[in-house]
């Protein structure tokens, strides 16, 4: 059993490479070790941390089981793959990048839909007319269903999309979407609009601790020197 | 994970043997529907609430399968495939497991699978007797099982849907009260929306959008919808049609022209919804505070105190049974009375059998009419834990 503490990072793309920047600006160094296509790296200095490259939303899971230590990503991710969030993780920072928020967003054309509570009031409607109750194509499964039984709204039906969600409504598959957005240009080149109150949660990526991994000595002192560079 | 489905199996067999020995023994069929059934059509019925707490899966040839979260709609599913179309009446009775995922930290007496006694009655047109058959066949069936204290709680959506259509409003508001009547919360915003003036529900939409709907003419309306879709360079696309966009700016119109519903009828409503207590006097509740409008209501109060009646006289005790206005509004798919029976052990969290009445329920899983029907169940664990000492 390794007393290292891990790691778990962005393994590609800007959250990477702003996660690294950001690092770096606290005085310490994350490269790989080994073939620069690997997973595994460390910090220049800190022997006691082991990094692991791999995915966002794989690292959302890495936290949620304790594999990993320590993790950065975004809270949207957090928020839909860990059901009881807060008993498993510990939000330790935000970090100002990876910015998106996760939207309701529904056709243009729907002139008479600015609300979550106007969305409600089509629904007994939409179900007499087409048999069925509307559907919304989303990645975010659980943060969709949270969010519509807040707001009261439950005659609906998720339709879960692996990618190009934002087509989702011109392509039939689907009537509206719950899909991140940095800019809304995506969701308007697709005639979608979010609605007045359809912002679910705004996010950014997160430097996290995982409550439920294996807490060492040697894993909590390397917590502790990351988080006094990091002048936490 | 639990690696076990029920610690105590021997003693779950022998508790569902005596049970299904007085379902029989009342002239009920006993029947197997399927554990995997087509999520679509449960997805439709349940809504998404109790859809978070089924088990949704994809099999090798891409259809989407459920583990049945009920028994109820499988049964319907069950007549339906037996007698297509034809009227059919049917009495039916099961013993089975039912799957609903339990957030963490979920007690004991809410597992991921449990075992459900029930019985459900097709097709019959006495609604009152039936209705009173039910729950004393499932009354029978826990006493047979050993079940000595307990109590009946029932509710009646019948006398809601009576009482919003006795009172003058627009068809559409009576639609929204009924379709919110689930959500408490949603459904007071509702009824304080509908009793001011609605101008500010207009807001939202656009003043030139507005001025050229005509709350009447639905061509004249769609037109100005299309216009304005055109000058603003907004494509229509998806599902929803030109003309059930129109329809709905237009019902808005008509609501905020509409004299909002008078605080009278508001009051009227909040005081039935808090009407609660010994069934018998609830009865009487009613008749005071209907008084004036009794004429719309005496058919659906007749009802209520009839099947008071019919129960007495298959023996199930009335006079401490628990009436409450309010009951019924976790449970989508029923229409009419609904029951349930707690156990002060395990408390009205927890309740030890339920049911009611769905006559809408054929047609939503694939039935080409509505049917009459009631049915029942029970949590078989939680019966056998009351009845063993202790707690589940």
């Amino acid at each position: 059993m390794t007393e290292k503490l891990l790691l778990a990072v962005p393994s590609k793309g800007r959250l990477m490479e702003q996660t690294i920047e950001m690092f770096a600006k606290a005085g310490l160094t994350l490269r790989k070790t080994g073939n620069e296509r690997g997973y595994r790296g460390e910090i220049a200095g800190l022997d006691t941390v082991e990094v692991a490259f791999i995915s966002a939303s794989e690292i959302a899971w890495y936290l949620k089981t304790g594999r990993a230590h320590m993790g950065v990503t975004g809270e949207d991710l957090i928020r839909e793959q860990i059901s009881d969030a807060d008993e498993r993780v510990t939000f330790l920072k935000p970090l100002g990048f990876g910015h998106a928020d996760v939207v309701v967003a529904v056709p243009d054309y729907w002139i008479d839909v600015r609300t979550m509570a106007e969305l409600d009031e089509i629904a007994a409607t939409f179900r007499r007319e087409h048999g069925r109750w509307f559907r919304v194509a989303t990645k975010y499964i659980n943060t969709t269903r949270r969010f519509f039984a807040a707001k009261g709204v439950i005659d609906y039906r998720i339709i879960e999309s692996l990618g190009a969600t934002e087509g989702a409504p011109a392509a039939g598959t689907a009537d509206l979407i719950v899909d991140i957005t940095s800019t809304g240009a995506t969701l308007a080149a697709n005639g979608l609009r979010i609605l007045d109150d359809g912002v679910i949660l705004k996010s950014e990526a997160n430097l996290i601790a995982s409550k439920v991994a294996n807490w060492s000595p040697g894993a909590r002192q390397a917590e502790n020197e990351i988080m006094q560079a990091l002048g936490l | 994970m639990a690696a076990e489905t029920a610690r105590k199996f021997e003693a779950l067999e022998a508790q569902a043997q005596k049970i299904m020995q007085v379902f029989i023994k009342a002239g009920h069929e006993a029947v197997s529907p399927a554990i995997l059934q087509p999520a679509g059509v449960f997805l439709d019925v349940i809504g998404e609430s109790l859809r978070a707490r089924t088990y949704v899966f994809t099999d090798p040839d891409g259809d989407e399968l459920c583990l049945r979260p009920d028994l109820t709609v499988p049964t319907c599913r069950l007549h339906i495939e037996r007698n297509g179309d034809a009227p059919a009446k049917a009495r039916y009775c099961y013993n089975g497991t039912a799957f609903r995922f339990q957030p963490v930290g979920a007690g004991s007496a809410h597992p991921r699978e449990f075992r459900q006694s029930g019985i459900e009655n097709i097709g019959f047109p006495e609604r009152e007797r039936t209705d009173a058959q039910t729950v004393a066949t499932i009354i029978d069936a826990m006493r047979a099982a050993g079940l000595k204290n307990f109590k009946l709680r029932i509710g009646d959506l019948g006398l809601f849907r009576a009482l919003i259509k006795a009172i003058d409003m627009p068809d559409r508001w009576r639609q929204m009260l009924t379709h919110l009547f689930w959500r408490p919360h949603a459904f007071r915003a509702e009824l304080q929306r509908l009793s001011r003036p609605a101008e500010e529900s207009l807001k939202s939409i656009p003043p030139d959008l507005r001025a050229a709907i005509a709350p009447t003419d639905l061509a004249r309306s769609e037109r100005a919808v299309v216009d304005y879709l055109s000058s603003n360079g907004i494509e229509a696309m998806g599902t929803r049609s030109v003309t059930e966009v129109a329809s709905n700016l237009m019902w808005r119109l008509a609501d905020a022209k509409s004299d909002p519903l008078p605080p009278e009828n508001v009051a009227l409503i909040e005081r039935y919804l808090a009407i609660s207590g010994p069934a018998k006097a609830a009865g009487a509740c009613f008749k005071d505070l209907l008084r004036d409008r009794g004429s719309a209501m005496s058919p659906v109060i007749d009802a209520y105190h009839r099947r008071l009646q019919l129960m007495t006289e298959m023996g199930v005790d009335v006079v401490h049974a628990e009436f409450s206005a309010e009951f019924g509004r976790q449970l989508e798919y029923y229409t009419g009375f609904v029951f349930e029976i707690v156990a002060p052990e395990l408390g009205r969290e927890s309740p030890l059998a339920g049911g009611g009445r769905y006559d809408d329920l054929m047609r939503t899983v694939g039935g080409k009419r509505d049917v009459p029907a009631v049915g029942g169940a029970i949590h078989t664990e939680r019966l056998l834990s009351v009845v063993q000492g202790g707690a589940a």
